[in-house]
């Protein structure tokens, strides 16, 4: 079998590359949780990072966002290095699990991000009922379910105007519905022409919202490309996101 | 402000303020009421003395071991949860939210400063008596502490991953400086030196009246650096190689400049009763000393007389004289033991290639030795400006129901205002259901 750098398609250049990754590298200690991690996002896609628990996912969008200090490589915005402090500008990441300001109350949290990136009320009200957020709005963040806090997070990613969002775990803690619901948003977000990096296990969830893939397995890329070039690349022409996944990894 | 800290530390300081109070205001009424029998007891009754600076002290204990915990949360929390990878991204500067952080802890001290400040508008309601700049300047001197206190915290919260750790550095930093106070007070030389480091020291010029430059830009300068190191150790995303290279930049920045703040010997006699200060026609013939006075003292730094020379001449010429080099010739000596026993007690003044030696600690003998090795007449005192003092007979008891009931009554009312839920827009509310 030929190498697997080999067996990657190149950008298609149907769209113009926004952010290249480029050779990031990062060790805790020995461990070694990403290896030489290079490709592109394209403006306006749905970029899934899909991986197994444990294979680099949110150590990846972090060093992208800049949070995260990296051994080596770097990230490239339309063709210039972004340094640390300007990825601020242009990428706005969304950690997993976070209830931050608990014991604030949803509205004034929200109210707190819509001032900072100057939204007006109007905007602000959009946002809250796009997510869903309305009949919680009083309640104090600590006090959320899971799906209310997580929606509370996608409405403060919504609100800024980064025009790359990275978003990890995106679709943890909602049902089916919900899901089906968030997918709708994000869908428009992507429409209105904001690019999206999501880091997703569930590969069911991410064959259904990606436009493209970024598979990653102990922090090396194994695939990426729309599920059809994958599926070239497996010699698989009529398998799922699954198959080809556990195929490439 | 809605976090339990603020409001619990301002709950025990209620009691812990209202009952320093109450014993000063007892204690200096006892001694007016001796006053009133001999009028000359009277001059040495200060408010400074017997009511500000003890009420203060609760303060001061409450402000070491307890405002850590409300000032660290300021970024504790965040870091804790994970919201400082949100905090990170905001469209501004680490500088600018380290500062913004060091305002939040400022309005923190300012809530705490509360409880003493309802304390010494009691005492003034009680008909005490106040004297503005000295009032003021103890005030703007804890204000400097707790700055500082809460700038370590907020360093303390950057550089840990949990609250816990950070609250332990902070105390680390505070508990040592009374282990400084104790172990090093009045030793000689480097240790003396290093025993200036303790935080309480910061507090002790202010407590006497006086406002000196070189205190005040060293807290400055300490306070700033702290707030520097938070903001460079803040971000996750800087490499741990980054943040150390900056910081020991930044810790050689604060080095120079508190360097220069111990070369500033500029200070102002606030108090009332011009205690730092010698009678004004000795400061304004002492103004004409433009040599170099040397002294020599021949006594342990423990002994009780050193330390009344300190107080009575030597602090008061180093504020006055620009050249004034204070030697401690007994270096191994004791008070109970020394190497030249017909020496030990002697102080030598050299000034003008002349030399005089006194055992006296008192400025009225001191002063006109100096004179004399200066040639110089010996100023006619002026007349007037004695310090009369203000004795007050008044109870403590009519001040313990405001500390003890309805202060910490209007913190629980406050408390709760604070955390009310906020109005939901209505634009928020159409179309959403219920909130």
């Amino acid at each position: 079998m030929a190498p697997l750098a080999s067996r990657l398609p190149a950008p298609t250049g149907k769209a113009p590359v926004l952010l290249q990754v480029a050779a990031i590298t990062k060790s805790y200690g020995e461990q070694r949780a990403l290896a030489d991690v290079s490709f592109d996002i394209q403006r306006g896609e749905i970029l899934g990072l899909i991986g197994a628990n444990g294979s680099g996912k949110t150590t990846l969008l972090e060093a992208m966002a800049g949070v995260l200090p990296v051994d080596n490589g770097s990230v490239i915005w339309r063709g210039l290095a972004l340094s640390l402090v300007h990825r601020r500008d242009v990428i706005f990441y969304l950690p997993d699990g976070l209830r931050p300001w608990d014991d604030q109350y949803v509205e004034r949290v929200l109210e707190f991000f819509a001032a900072v990136y100057g939204r007006s009320k109007s905007e602000a009200s959009e946002t809250v009922h796009g997510v869903g957020l309305a009949p919680v709005l009083g309640k104090r963040v600590s006090a959320l379910s899971k799906g209310f806090a997580r929606r509370l997070m996608l409405a403060l990613a919504l609100l800024t105007p980064h025009p790359l969002l990275l978003m990890d775990e995106p679709f943890d803690g909602f049902d089916l519905k919900q899901t089906r619901d968030i997918m709708g948003l994000i869908r428009r977000v992507a429409a209105n022409g904001r690019t999206l990096v999501l880091a997703i296990h569930q590969l069911i969830d991410a064959e259904r919202i990606c436009d493209r893939f970024v598979l990653l397995a102990d922090g090396k890329v194994r695939g990426m490309g729309t599920l059809g070039d994958l599926r070239v690349c497996t010699d698989l022409p009529s398998a799922g996101l699954e198959d080809v996944f556990l195929a490439l990894t | 402000m809605s976090g339990r800290a603020l409001w619990t530390m301002l709950l025990i300081l209620c009691p812990l303020v209202g009952y320093s109070f109450f014993q000063a205001v007892t204690l200096y009424g006892e001694a007016s009421s001796a006053a009133r029998e001999q009028p000359a007891l009277a001059s040495g009754l200060s408010p400074l003395d017997g009511v500000l600076v003890p009420t203060f002290g609760a303060f001061y204990v409450t402000v070491t071991l307890l405002f850590p915990f409300v000032a660290l949360r300021a970024l504790g929390r965040e870091k804790e949860s994970g919201a400082l990878r949100l905090l990170v991204q905001l469209p501004y500067r680490v500088s600018t939210l380290i500062g913004a952080k060091m305002m939040a802890v400022m309005v923190a001290w300012l809530i705490s400063v509360s409880p003493v400040i309802s304390a010494v508008a009691i005492w003034s309601a009680f008909g005490g008596h106040l004297y503005a700049p000295e009032t003021l300047n103890l005030v703007f001197g804890h204000s400097l502490y707790g700055l500082l206190i809460g700038a370590i915290a907020l360093f303390a919260a950057a550089i840990s991953e949990s609250s816990a750790t950070a609250a332990i550095v902070t105390l680390a930093f505070t508990i040592s400086s009374w282990v400084l106070d104790f172990a090093l007070a009045g030793q000689p030389g480097v240790l003396a030196w290093i025993s200036r480091l303790s935080l309480t020291q910061t507090l002790r010029a202010f407590e006497q009246g006086l406002l000196p430059a070189g205190l005040v830009l060293g807290i400055a300068s300490a306070t700033g650096g702290f707030a520097a190191l938070a903001a460079i150790w803040l971000h996750p995303g800087v490499a741990l190689s980054a943040k150390l290279m900056r910081s020991v930049l930044c810790v050689c920045a604060i080095g120079i400049v508190l360097a220069i703040a111990t070369q500033l010997k500029t200070s102002v006699d606030l108090s009332e009763d011009r205690r730092n200060s010698f009678p004004a026609a000795d400061e304004q013939a002492l103004a004409g000393l433009r040599q170099p006075l040397v002294i020599t003292v021949h006594m342990a730094p423990e002994d009780p007389r050193y330390i009344d020379l300190q107080r009575n001449v030597l602090s008061k010429l180093e504020r006055i004289l620009p050249d004034v080099t204070v030697r401690l010739a007994t270096i191994g000596q004791t008070v109970v033991g020394s190497t030249s026993e017909e020496s030990y007690g002697e102080v030598e003044y050299s000034y003008g290639g002349r030399s005089a030696k006194s055992r006296s600690t008192s400025h009225r003998e001191v002063l006109p030795l100096l004179y004399g090795l200066a040639a110089m007449p010996i100023p006619a005192p002026a007349a007037g400006g004695d310090f009369p003092g203000y004795p007050l007979v008044v109870s403590g008891w009519d001040a313990l129901p405001w500390f003890l009931g309805a202060l910490p009554l209007l913190i629980v009312v406050t408390w709760w205002w604070s955390r009310r839920a906020p109005n939901i827009p209505s634009q928020f509310i159409e179309d959403g259901g219920q909130s």
